[in-house]
């Protein structure tokens, strides 16, 4: 654990405090705008979909790192099928073993 | 709350393990959960870090998917403003997607007093918290003893794209993703994880349009 490990997770942390408690404590000195409500609801498909694309196009997964590279990336391909499961199922436990046990075979497949 | 406890169990351990999976301790790892308590910052916070992304990224990215806490913060307000300082901060630092949607109702269609409301909040979200610690625990500890091909750091864009896709509730939403998701891949080369918060500006910017538009 390094010092400035500790200063980002920490500012983190006071960000993450400060937003929870954003109404809870500050209710009486102000309110939000509703063009900015309207704005937030957005705010987590935007994000969420921005972070998963770096995660899906970008590196390689420890599999590849231990035994390498194969022709065809297996994680855009594993990512579709985490998608259809979830989309067959609704649920996060079938969803996230889809697409490690797709990572797997495709990867498995080309080696 | 109990209907939210089994899904918070795999997230939990996933919030975890990954950070150790990168190479983090498993006291690293918890102090995320401890500061934070918030699953998918806590995540992104330790990819980032993992990236060499800059803190102006982290912090923004954190922030960005911390907001929706505004909103619940904003509906769950009026209902403890009479509480006291240390009860609304503990309130705050609790406030999390499992125990809004239950008080954002049970609230409403209760005639209960202050104490009532701030035992409520406080048995649900001490519950919440206690399992959340114990499986992010749990996650760090299996972390040091899984192997790196195992790769289990996939989880991170898997669960997140379970997070996402449980978002799409509307065409805006759709459209707010994908652009999101286009935006961000075009920018995939640009320095500092800069192609990360355009896309995520983008995506807003293209929802709002496109509901304005087709309203």
């Amino acid at each position: 654990m390094t010092l400035d490990f500790l200063f980002v997770v920490g500012l983190a942390g006071i960000i993450t405090l400060g937003l929870k408690s954003s109404f809870i404590e500050g209710q009486t000195y102000f309110t939000l705008p509703s063009w900015l409500v309207t704005a937030l609801e957005f705010v987590p498909p935007a994000v969420l979909c921005s972070l998963i694309v770096p995660n899906i196009f970008k590196g390689d997964p420890g599999l590849v790192q231990e035994f390498g590279q194969v022709a065809v990336d297996p994680k855009p391909i594993a990512a579709i099928l985490a998608a259809v499961a979830f989309f067959a199922t609704k649920r996060t436990i079938p969803t996230i073993v889809t697409g490690m046990m797709s990572l797997y075979l495709v990867y498995w497949l080309q080696i | 709350m109990l209907p939210f406890l089994p899904g918070i169990v795999p997230f939990g351990v996933v919030a975890g393990f990954t950070p150790v999976s990168f190479g983090f301790t498993w006291i690293d790892s918890w102090l995320g959960s401890l500061l934070m308590f918030a699953g998918a910052a806590q995540l992104a916070t330790y990819q980032l870090i993992n990236e060499d992304a800059s803190i102006w990224i982290i912090l923004l990215t954190v922030t960005a998917i911390n907001l929706r806490y505004v909103l619940y913060s904003a509906s769950i307000a009026p209902h403890l403003a009479d509480a006291n300082r240390l009860t609304r901060l503990l309130a705050g630092y609790g406030l999390s997607d499992q125990i809004y949607p239950i008080c954002h109702s049970d609230y409403r269609t209760h005639e209960w007093g202050l104490d009532e409301r701030v035992a409520y909040y406080t048995g649900g979200t001490l519950l919440l918290w206690v399992l959340w610690q114990a499986c992010t625990l749990i996650g760090a500890f299996a972390g040091q003893i899984i192997p790196v091909f195992w790769s289990l750091e996939f989880i991170i864009p898997l669960t997140f794209l379970t997070l996402a896709l449980q978002t799409l509730k509307t065409m805006a939403h759709r459209v707010t993703a994908i652009s999101g998701a286009l935006v961000s891949f075009v920018g995939l080369d640009l320095p500092y994880s800069l192609g990360l918060i355009l896309g995520a500006i983008s995506g807003v910017c293209f929802g709002v349009l496109y509901q304005r538009a087709t309203r």
